[in-house]
């Protein structure tokens, strides 16, 4: 098509914002660091509908922009919604004369819609929606001829906006560290393609649908080569449309399929809605995972990744760790939940200490090694683990190691919470960690696993047992008392002002707020958090400051 | 002369006692709520009571947004009074938070097109909630003595950075989050219990300086800040804001009261507008004192010393 009228912009745009809608999440997630407004997505979403709604329906191309344009002017919301509705005002501006739009209007209207939407801001930042919109037409406008279609100028200002849109975190570094693109841009290609798609007479309807999940970053294929071993197999995940066809089985019982799916892998989920269900599954196997779904229906979606290619990406990550720090902690606990926790917190590197929480010296130097910075404080989390720590240090023979002896994960957390990474005075957050393992109680709970009689104190396997930083004050049938009289126990219980609770595998959220209530029924002016520590062999893990 | 108008956005969180006592326009931003969609932002707890807002909040996070006024919002508010020749000073919420001060500027931009001789003025605020209503209160109080649009206008530019934030904010996902805190990547997680205290840094927005472990600490290290930073509390109105954090709100006025003898102290609610950014965890006194350091740096090492001699 090489001209298009009022009526085609109309379906255009329509398909346009349907196609942002069916990505909005997709958009919002993006958003995570400094922009002014939480969910780009939305706020796009909302301008242009908010124009689509306003715009009056017209042959005359010009005409219908005006509207547009107006609609979308009243409406913006947020720095993306209002430098779209800018960038749709300057396309109106320039073509509202302009009855049937061909390639020498588009043009022209795609480069005075970027110019008004850069004057639209005090202080253009690039990186964003600005500077997708004005190379993706300063790289093609030499291209576009009298003979160029209207599909392919679009193809080639989307192809030219994608390049730039993966420049973006290069422009912008907030963009960078959250290892994300720009939402604002990505929003108005998704709109742009949207367009597109009409042209191509793929009509998105405009109906609430499923968020699809988040790009998934590309895959270095080189990661997985022939020298590579394979041994963590493939993330598979598949919809299946079960059919009423006699050639296939009619009796499906959702627990005995996945005790078969046990046989091929694990990380199993299966969802069954109706005569569909969704399956996840880890498997070195995957053509007898197929082979066995497809007794009962036929695939409608299908996904498989090599999961060593991500793992190595996730070696990757790690080697990116080396960059300088001022400051970097390592910390060990035990559990996936509890890793990362601390890991969210900023520690730099956790180890997981296993059960028995028994790291060795030479994790704590091989630590040391993946890292550089110019001070470092371990975080041994655990009493067993406090001389491995020093004694690293000394082997290490690098100086400002320092080893704040967290006893607990409690009081680790602690330590890290009054971490002030704004401070560029190192000695200063040394110093404040170390204040925060200061004065915590630890309380944890768990089943005893043999009999035991010490000083007054005597239990059999299988009671409920609370420790008291480490000693068993308490012993009974009723987890929860015996978590409430080790509490009690604590000296200067009168004095604490915050209790933290992590809760341990196999311990639900249910249970952790019923404790948190009969907790804060008997302390009415102590403040609770209950996280989910994912923490083994104790069911709690209790830090009172 | 000093007829003029003061308008200020919804950032400025002045209850309707203040914007009634010294004539101040508001300009509505934008809420997003579960379940009612877009809606204008409020300045009182009507149809819901601050806890069950900040509770819901804390729950679905995701679920909330807000966003400035429009240009074409702020077209229309200018207006109404350009017409009629009045001139305008508009401040706005930190230009670091919120795109307002941007809308505001190309409104401005438009309506000179329309009306060449109308005189608006636009102040970034640097500030957000009841530390940019407390510079609000304080243009007020200048025109009320007879200064001139100039004179308020120069006040405002002269001595933004003399307005100081001393207090915590003890849940940081929601800075972090969105991006309205300095350095937010260090900052994620929960905080049971701690409580960072910021001041506002010379970009607008809040450094985390220090923290306190435990609300008594924190009081003690905040008094001796106070005491440090301030100029003539005796004649000053001091305002607390508390997003949800009424209670120790109460002790601190008490605390700021006996110690220093202001002529007023007002607990200040943060409604959503904001408080969807900062979330239930502010809790902190505002005045005017000594300026603000560039960098910091004197701030910093004030709070450092105050709370290494709190240990």
């Amino acid at each position: 098509m090489r001209r298009i009228n009022g009526i085609h912009l109309e379906k255009m745009m329509n398909n346009g914002l349907a196609y942002l809608q069916q990505h909005e999440e997709e958009v919002n997630r993006l958003n995570v660091f400094p922009v002014p407004d939480g969910d780009t997505g939305t706020n796009m979403a909302l301008t242009l509908g908010n124009g689509i709604r306003y715009a009056k329906s017209d042959e005359h191309a010009g005409a219908y922009l005006r509207s547009l344009s107006d609609g979308m002017l009243l409406g913006a919301r947020g720095n993306s919604g209002v430098i779209l509705s800018q960038f749709y005002r300057g396309l109106a501006d320039e073509l509202v004369r302009t009855p049937i739009i061909g390639p020498g209007e588009l043009r022209a209207g795609l480069i005075r819609g970027y110019r008004t939407a850069y004057e639209a801001v005090v202080h253009p930042v690039e990186g964003t929606i600005l500077s997708v919109a004005r190379e993706g037409i300063e790289h093609i406008r030499t291209q576009i001829t009298r003979n160029s279609s209207i599909e392919s100028i679009l193809s080639m200002y989307i192809a030219e906006m994608r390049k730039t849109l993966s420049y973006t975190p290069e422009m912008l570094s907030v963009l960078k560290e959250a290892g994300v693109v720009d939402s604002g841009a990505y929003g108005f290609i998704l709109i742009i393609e949207g367009m597109l798609k009409c042209l191509y007479g793929e009509v998105i309807d405009p109906v609430e649908v499923p968020a699809p999940k988040t790009q998934q970053p590309l895959v270095d294929l080189s990661l997985f080569n022939e020298t590579s071993e394979f041994s963590d197999g493939y993330c598979t995940e598949f919809i299946l449309q079960r059919l009423t066809n006699s050639r296939y089985k009619q009796e499906f019982d959702k627990q005995s399929f996945i005790s078969e799916l046990r046989f091929f892998g694990n990380s199993i989920a299966v969802v069954v809605n109706g005569m569909r269900v969704k399956v996840h599954i880890h498997t070195l196997y995957p053509a007898k995972v197929i082979a066995f779904a497809q007794q009962y229906g036929e695939f409608l979606t299908f996904k498989m990744e090599n999961m060593q290619v991500q793992h190595n990406e996730h070696d990757l990550e790690i080697a990116k760790k080396k960059e300088h720090k001022a400051l970097a902690v390592i910390a060990v606990v035990n559990g996936e939940g509890m890793k990362k926790l601390f890991e969210d917190f900023g520690c730099d590197i956790v180890i997981d200490g296993g059960t028995t929480m028994n790291t060795s010296s030479a994790e704590f130097l091989e630590a040391f090694e993946e890292l550089d910075a110019d001070e470092i404080v371990i975080l041994p989390n655990n009493p067993n683990i406090i001389l491995a720590a020093h004694q690293a240090v000394e082997l290490s023979k690098r100086r400002h190691i320092t080893v704040i002896e967290s006893g607990s994960v409690a009081q680790g957390y602690f330590a890290m919470a009054m971490d002030v990474p704004d401070s560029d005075d190192a000695p200063f957050r040394v110093s404040q960690m170390m204040s925060g393992i200061e004065n915590i109680a630890t309380v944890s709970q768990t089943v005893a696993s043999r009999d035991y009689s010490y000083h007054q104190i005597s239990c059999r396997k299988g009671d409920e047992i609370a420790l008291l930083d480490g000693e068993i004050v308490s012993v009974g049938s009723d987890y929860a008392k015996t978590i409430l009289d080790a509490i009690a126990a604590i000296e200067d219980i009168d004095e604490k002002e915050t209790c933290v609770i992590f809760r341990g595998t196999g311990v639900d959220e249910d249970r952790g707020e019923e404790l948190c209530e009969s907790l804060s029924a008997r302390y009415p002016l102590m403040d609770f958090e209950c996280i989910n520590g994912g923490q083994e062999i104790y069911h709690w893990i209790i830090g009172l400051a | 002369m000093n007829d003029f108008i003061l308008m200020a956005d919804a950032g400025c969180d002045l209850s309707a006692e203040f914007k009634k006592k010294y004539d101040i326009k508001i300009i509505d931003g934008h809420l997003v709520l579960p379940g009612k969609g877009d809606v204008p932002s409020f300045m009182e707890w009507k149809d819901v009571t601050r806890e069950d807002f900040y509770a819901d909040l804390k729950k679905n996070q995701s679920d909330f947004a807000t966003a400035p006024p429009n240009t074409a919002e702020y077209e229309k508010a200018f207006t109404a009074y350009v017409k009629d020749g009045k001139p305008i000073i508009c401040i706005t919420i930190s230009s670091a938070m919120s795109g307002s001060l941007d809308f505001a500027t190309t409104a401005r931009k438009n309506i000179l097109n329309q009306y060449p001789d109308a005189k608006i003025r636009l102040v970034d605020s640097m500030r957000y909630g009841p530390g940019f209503g407390l510079m609000v209160v304080h243009a007020a109080m200048l025109r009320s003595e007879g200064k001139s649009f100039e004179e308020v206008c120069d006040y405002l530019e002269q001595n933004k950075n003399r307005f100081h934030q001393a207090g915590w904010l003890d849940d940081l996902s929601f800075v972090a989050k969105k991006g309205r805190l300095t350095h937010p990547k260090a900052f994620f997680g929960t905080l049971a219990g701690i409580k960072p205290i910021g001041e506002f840094d010379s970009g607008g927005m809040t450094t985390v300086l220090g923290k306190a472990k435990g609300a008594k600490a924190a009081y003690a290290v905040l008094l001796k800040y106070i005491e440090a930073t301030i100029e003539n509390p005796e004649d000053q109105v001091i305002f607390i804001a508390q997003s949800c954090r009424y209670p120790q709100a109460e002790v601190y006025k008490k605390m700021i009261e006996d110690k220093f003898h202001p002529k007023a102290v007002y607990i200040n609610d943060v409604y959503p507008f904001c408080g969807i950014n900062v979330g239930p965890g502010l809790m902190a006194a505002y005045y005017v004192g000594k300026p603000i350091s560039d960098d910091l740096s004197t701030e910093r090492a004030l709070i450092e010393q105050f709370i290494s001699e709190g240990k």
